[in-house]
């Protein structure tokens, strides 16, 4: 990694709107007020699978303080949804199908007469047969959770590259396993919120905590029958996503409508219960995976296969089940590679996009799993892992291109640091270590617009505003985008403001998920910042008597290269250009999508998705009571590649945040279903994420070397890194005391199971 | 039935006419507009809405308007002296410390009463303090440091 040369990128950059949050003064949408304003709640199914017949709304309305009832009867437009091919929602909905599915919502003068008035609707159900389980949901003569999907398949994604018979005829060891990830809640901190106001003119605008304000502004147009430029979504402070805040949610279609039938503001504020078990959720996930190596440990031919619990809307559907086949391939070369990937309807909870986004489970699985390879063949894990890694300047059997990779340097560093040799199969300790790998896309070619923009314009004091239509939901775009404009034009980042995800001022953006922001709307913004710059170079080359380009910005300092002594300062040459001449503004604009990636072949799939991947390696070091089963991670050393740090503070926090992540993911969360569907554990009583002291030690190595496409050569890391947490967990803990876990999370009764089960073995 | 509460809320105090059900953070964010304390579970296990009561961290989703009639309040927003941000509040800032921010204010006043009964507190004293504002952004590595990097040495 190289920072020479730079004066703001890859340093440790606090938040540019930190102050603003530590200070309390951050609006969410929770916080957001307007005169008038009504406050909303929204009625969930009580059954799984159930028509409705009528609903009478009229002791609701009766009561003090109620003003409006709307139902899936009074949606006026059509399904939205991810996919055009998959549009399955309409907010409210006229046939329930789970626990939880809004039927219809109020609005009352306060939040306490809205949920009385909730008791008092009555809603008329027919019962209608359910299915829970997604092999079950596939059988011939399964009730269907839609009716145009056969089978209550909702997606499928499959291909077959190579020759995979050939390549297990040619192995010498092959494996078999099974595996299953479950289904996790995002977690947001900020439970979704937001304000709706219709005003009479025909004009709707939405405050809402989102990811996408271009999606949701996309799919309200297509529900409410409004046209898209009648709608203006504005992103406030957003408390975190996850990929959970990317869709169109039933709330912001009831708020809507509420303030169109009543013409006032319009609120609602989810509870974390209607957060974890009305939202979305990370896909669960069964997997299969068979791998054929040679004695050395070289890959011959891989095939995975999963089967997805989709829950009861489409949501991303087709995303998560390409990504989870796509990103078998990114962190090792395979020669040949066969990937059946189905995802299901069910009467359930909806599963949706959620970091990493089909990745992890296979992910999870296919790691584990190299390392009972290793185990069979009395060979290393990392050392396997090295053998098979990618290379920068390899194409993937599928097509895609690693022009940057520096895997096999992370997998030897953070082994290094860790104290891989020294560690690893120590016996009796009850302490184990363990590794995993993976790989993610920075950002992926979608259909439709997939580029990002960037609008600069120079402020008369030498500030300078950016729009970007891509989202800060507290990752710390904002502040990477600022750094960007700040490096080209010699300034710092606290002197660019960033203004992100409004519809109406902001350029159109798909929004934040994928791990494109940096990458995409980071080349934007240097596109736009460089424009600035050659506008204001030609006026300080008039000025100075120079060649424009010798101008060099540094320092909030504008100076001909080699005389840095004689400088005009930025604020003073932006006026200067101001008065010179016509009297000009400075403004900049950048638009940008790579334009090495291929869009994948509709039929085989074969194509390159991304401009750029990044790669890492995680090792975990656990502890495992053998009495409690208790597990404690005590440490996570990162190997990561993210090319380029754009700011190596906001690259820890991403690191540290992700890990934490991985530990609940391995260890402690898990959406429970009982019999009928129903969640038992929406809330943070029973449904735990790591506290403070779950998270222990975590050390991030970079490793990376600048990328040809990504800006300044970065690449993302917001995504990529959770992947491989989870296995290199479960990888130690086999270490640790020799039991291994197929079925997430390792709850203690379950290491406890194991053990007792390996006891019984071992006694003859 | 409303009743009528004196609340003294950041060295002000505050008249405000509520039903005895309603709880602090109630009071705060929609009668006083002091929406920096958030509700992110509604049943005490976040953390997000914490302020300061007599000095003490409390959970205000918890804690009834009613109960609170006489006693200090801090929020957030009274940890800004004359638009200078308190140390904790920079040191989250310069650690890294926030992400999203919406669980900042609760970890920040957790943080400060830490500090206030405690001006040298171990490292297994700030986790357990910090244990009960649940953050999903950082890892808690950086509020750790940012809260230890204010300890007296």
């Amino acid at each position: 990694m190289s920072n020479e040369g730079y004066s703001v990128i890859g340093k440790r950059q606090p938040l540019i709107d930190g102050v603003v949050k530590a200070s309390g003064a951050a609006k969410y949408a929770a916080d957001l007020a307007l005169p008038g304003m009504l406050m909303a709640k929204t009625l969930g199914s009580p059954y799984p699978h159930a028509k409705i017949l009528h609903v009478d709304a009229g002791a609701a309305l009766a009561l003090k303080g109620v003003k409006a009832v709307v139902t899936g009867a009074d949606i006026p437009g059509k399904k939205y949804g991810f996919f055009r091919s998959r549009r399955d929602e309409t907010g409210l909905t006229v046939k329930a199908r789970y626990i939880g599915d809004p039927v219809a919502a109020v609005a009352a003068v306060d939040e306490e007469a809205a949920l009385e008035a909730l008791d008092l609707i009555k809603v008329d159900y027919e019962p209608l047969p359910a299915v829970y389980d997604p092999e079950e949901a596939m059988k011939e003569g399964a009730p269907l959770v839609h009716d145009e999907y056969e089978r209550n398949i909702v997606a499928f994604r499959g291909f077959d590259f190579g020759d995979v018979e050939a390549g297990f005829k040619g192995s010498d060891h092959i494996r078999e396993d099974r595996f299953f990830s479950q289904g996790i809640s995002h977690g947001n901190s900020e439970p979704r919120a937001c304000l709706a106001q219709y005003d009479p003119s025909g004009k709707l605008t939405i405050w809402t905590s989102t990811q996408s304000p271009h999606y949701v502004r996309r799919d309200l147009s297509l529900v409410l029958n409004i046209p898209e430029s009648k709608i203006h979504v504005i992103k406030p402070f957003v408390g975190c996503g996850f990929g959970g805040k990317v869709e169109l949610y039933a709330h912001e279609v009831a708020a809507s409508l509420l303030s169109m039938k009543t013409g006032r503001p319009v609120k609602i504020c989810l509870t974390r219960e209607e957060e974890i078990s009305a939202t979305r959720l990370r896909v669960p996930m069964g997997v299969y995976v068979k791998t054929g190596v040679k004695k050395d440990g070289s890959i011959m031919a891989q095939y995975v296969r999963c089967l997805a619990d989709g829950g009861a809307y489409a949501s991303s559907s087709a995303l998560p089940m390409y990504n989870s086949g796509l990103t078998c391939m990114i962190p090792y070369r395979i020669p040949n590679f066969k990937y059946d990937g189905y995802m299901v309807y069910t009467n359930k909870s909806v599963s949706g996009p959620m970091r990493g986004h089909g990745a992890n489970q296979p992910r999870f699985a296919i790691e584990s799993q190299l390392d009972m390879i290793a185990e069979d063949l009395n060979l290393d894990a990392a050392d396997v892992r090295l053998k098979n890694a990618t290379q920068a300047g390899d194409t993937s059997i599928s097509g895609l291109v690693f022009n940057s990779c520096e895997l096999s340097k992370a997998i030897k560093e953070s082994t290094k640091h860790a104290g891989w040799h020294e560690k690893r199969g120590q016996k009796g300790t009850n302490r184990g270590i363990g590794l995993a790998c993976g790989g993610f896309v920075c950002g992926a070619r979608i259909g439709g617009h997939t580029a990002s923009g960037s609008f600069i314009q120079v402020n008369d004091d030498g500030g300078v505003t950016v729009l970007t239509g891509s989202s800060d939901l507290g990752q710390g775009s904002r502040t990477v985008l600022a750094q960007v404009a700040a490096e080209e034009l010699g300034l710092s980042a606290s002197d660019i403001t960033v203004l992100s995800g409004d519809t109406e001022t902001t350029p159109i953006d798909p929004g934040t998920f994928s791990s494109r922001v940096t990458f995409y709307a980071g080349n934007a913004t240097l596109i736009a910042a460089r424009d600035v710059k050659a506008q204001l170079a030609q006026v300080a080359a008039e000025i100075m008597e120079a060649n424009v380009e010798d101008i060099v910005f540094r320092d909030k300092k504008v100076f001909v290269k080699g005389s840095p002594d004689h400088f005009v300062p930025f604020a003073e040459l932006v006026n200067r250009a101001k008065s010179l001449g016509r009297g000009r503004l400075i403004i900049g604009k950048g638009e940008w999508a790579p334009t090495n990636t291929q869009f994948p072949d509709r039929k085989t799939r074969y194509g390159n998705v991304s401009g750029a991947y990044s790669f890492a390696c995680q090792v975990a070091e656990v502890e495992v009571d053998p009495d409690t089963g208790q597990v404690t991670v005590v440490k996570i050393t990162i190997g990561d590649d993210c090319g380029q740090v754009i700011n190596l503070l906001a690259a820890e926090g991403q690191a540290e945040g992700s890990a934490a992540m991985g530990i609940g993911h391995a260890l402690l969360e898990d959406i429970i279903f009982g019999d009928n569907g129903q969640v038992m554990n929406p809330s943070y009583l029973e449904y735990k994420i790591p506290t403070s002291k779950d998270i222990h030690d975590i050390a991030l190595l970079e490793v990376g070397r600048p990328d040809p496409v990504g800006p300044y050569g970065a690449k993302e890391i917001g995504e990529g890194l959770l992947i491989s947490t989870v296995p290199a967990i479960m990888n130690a803990i086999y270490d640790a005391v020799g039991v291994r876990i197929t079925e997430l999370p390792v709850r203690p009764e379950k290491i406890l199971e194991a053990l007792e089960k390996k006891e019984r073995r071992n006694t003859p | 039935m409303k009743r009528k509460l004196e609340l003294n809320v950041n060295n002000e105090v505050w008249e405000v006419e509520v039903q005895p059900h309603r709880t602090l953070l109630e009071v705060l964010r929609e009668d006083l507009s002091l929406t920096g304390a958030k509700e992110g579970c509604g049943l005490g296990a976040c953390g997000a809405c914490t302020v300061l009561v007599n000095g003490s961290p409390s959970l205000s989703c918890l804690t009834l308007a009613t109960d609170v009639q006489n006693k200090e309040i801090r929020t957030i927003e009274g940890l800004t002296k004359d638009g200078q941000p308190d140390p904790i509040q920079l040191a989250f800032v310069d650690h890294g410390a926030i992400q999203c921010g919406f669980c900042t204010p609760g970890s920040i006043m957790s943080a400060k009463a830490l500090l206030e009964r405690n001006a040298n507190p171990s490292r297994e004293e700030i986790l357990e303090a910090m244990s009960g504002n649940l953050c999903r952004c950082t890892g808690y590595k950086k509020i750790i440091e940012a809260v230890e990097s204010l300890a007296e040495k």
